[in-house]
């Protein structure tokens, strides 16, 4: 019954021709624009999860602390709220860092009369820390230790990338939801049309007692196959444009945003689409069913 | 089998009431050939619609294999339909599928096995000497051959009552008595068949009881 029933959906679909091909590519290209906005935004979701981690606050102290009293120092930091952990650094650890940053320009250190560099204590913010208020708050507390000179660091722009993620996934959701609601529409057009061009089968099955569901499962089969061509089509642009251009941006993406690569989606969020161009194939074709009922 | 009791059917156009039907009572049997005759417009059409749960009368019962048709879901008219086989003038055919799939079209609606379709297919054509058509298309038919496809049809699925509706309306005399001949085979073996015609030549032939429809009322029952 059911090779019969997708039989038919399949004749159906070659009914509606041009209407049904015009679905098809509406539900690609908003399949297209969604899977490719959630590609960058699960990119730069990828970047801002790095750099949260990379988050340091740094704690420079006034005078280098003594053997003993270094222990009980990184203790009572490490008891603050928001700090997940801390590394001290001596002042001879910070000349050796600046040296090793200078490079080749490392001989400049040596024509220094004493190390001018203080020491300081590399704080990492617990996660709930590493947000702007977290930070700020964290800011507070360190700079109220009677060690401390001077701290420096901030989550503030960790969180603008986090902002752009989100605006980049809202503008995807966006064209996304606009170009589906159009599928949607043209999923419904052409059902309409394989209605009209069904009647007779329809009448035949109505006559000789079908049951509803033999009816209407072609109309809904059809619907959801438009949406799965769709769907695949769509992944096939998308797994076409990432291996095109991932490996042009990925230099740029290196540098910008700290990411080794370009990240395809992953095979949960490829099912997904798979998923929502049925869905949104099956409810064009539900819905065109509903409005003929209706009718 | 049937029965019809102080059956009533006004169609309404606009606020014009038009009665199609009006006080018609009377029974069939199982096993029997009944002709439903009458001038255009004297209601026999309307009163096979009901029989076969197309339409509702606005008064009265019609009971159909032992079934209030008025009382049914749209899931067990569904099943009623399966126990009742329906021709038409027009054969109405899907023009698309071969005679064979037209025939095989019902039961494979009817969710059918694969393996039994062939055979009752084959059977069925056999029943109304279309057998050597089955590969053709319905525009390379003759009206009576539609005719014969479109009754192959209604008994594949073996109903036990054949509604028969001007079937001879668009056909010639040799064609007329072919179609004839078959619903009185197919009559034989076992369904009970109600044909409805307006030819009162057709009447006279068939030699069996005969409903006389006028203005939407039972004026004559006899044979």
């Amino acid at each position: 019954m059911l090779v019969f029933l997708i039989g038919e959906a399949i004749r159906d679909l070659r009914r509606a021709g041009r209407v049904a091909v015009s679905a098809i590519v509406l539900i690609t290209l908003s399949l297209a624009a969604l899977g490719g906005f959630w590609l960058l935004s699960s990119n730069l979701a990828r970047a801002v999860a790095n750099w949260r981690e990379r988050v340091r606050i740094i704690v420079y102290l006034k005078r280098e602390p003594g053997a003993g009293e270094m222990q009980a120092l990184i203790d009572r930091v490490e008891s603050v709220p928001g700090v997940a952990g801390v590394v001290y650094i001596s002042k001879t650890d910070a000349l050796r860092s600046l040296r090793e940053v200078l490079g080749r320009d490392a001989s400049v250190v040596a024509q220094l009369p004493s190390n001018p560099l203080p020491a300081s204590l590399e704080v990492a913010p617990a996660a709930e820390a590493a947000t702007p208020e977290g930070a700020r708050a964290l800011l507070a507390r360190l700079q109220a230790l009677p060690e401390a000179d001077e701290v420096a660091g901030s989550a503030d722009w960790v969180e603008r990338l986090s902002q752009w993620q989100r605006l980049v996934t809202t503008i995807g959701l966006g064209i996304g939801a606009v170009l589906g609601l159009a599928a949607i529409l043209t999923v419904t057009t052409a059902t309409t049309l394989i209605l009209h061009a069904r009647r007779h089968e329809t009448e035949i099955m109505r006559l000789v007692g079908a049951p509803e569901s033999a009816i209407r499962l072609p109309l809904l089969l059809q619907g959801m196959m438009q949406g799965l061509v769709g769907a695949a089509l769509a992944l096939a642009v998308l797994v076409a444009t990432h291996e095109l251009v991932a490996p042009r941006l990925e230099p740029l993406v290196n540098i910008t945003l700290g990411l080794p690569h370009v990240a395809f989606l992953p095979p949960a969020s490829l099912v997904a689409l798979l998923v929502a161009g049925t869905l949104l194939g099956g409810l064009g074709g539900w819905l065109a069913r509903t409005r003929s009922d209706a009718r | 089998m049937i029965e019809l009791h102080r059956v009533s059917k006004v169609f309404s156009v606009g606020p014009v009431k038009v009665p199609a039907l009006t006080d018609v009572s009377f029974r069939i049997g199982k096993g029997e050939f009944v002709v439903l005759t009458g001038a255009s417009g004297a209601g026999k059409t309307t009163l096979l619609r009901l029989l076969y749960r197309d339409d509702l009368p606005s008064e009265g019962e019609v009971e159909v294999l032992g079934h209030e048709v008025g009382a049914l879901r749209r899931s067990q008219v569904a099943a009623l339909r399966r126990s009742i086989g329906v021709v038409f003038q027009d054969a109405k055919l899907l023009p698309a599928r071969t005679v064979y799939e037209n025939v095989a079209f019902v039961l494979r609606v009817l969710g059918t096995p694969r393996r039994e379709i062939t055979q009752r297919v084959f059977d069925a054509l056999r029943v109304v000497g279309i057998s050597a058509r089955a590969q053709a298309y319905p525009a390379q038919l003759s009206q009576g051959e539609a005719q014969r496809a479109s009754l192959a049809r209604a008994i594949v699925r073996k109903p036990s009552l054949l509604l028969a509706d001007e079937p001879t309306g668009n056909l010639d005399d040799a064609m007329e008595a072919e179609i004839i001949d078959v619903i009185k085979d197919i009559w034989a073996g076992g369904t009970t068949v109600v044909l409805a015609t307006h030819q009162a030549r057709l009447v006279q032939a068939l030699h069996r009881r005969t409903v006389t429809l006028e203005g939407g009322r039972v004026v004559k029952d006899e044979g």
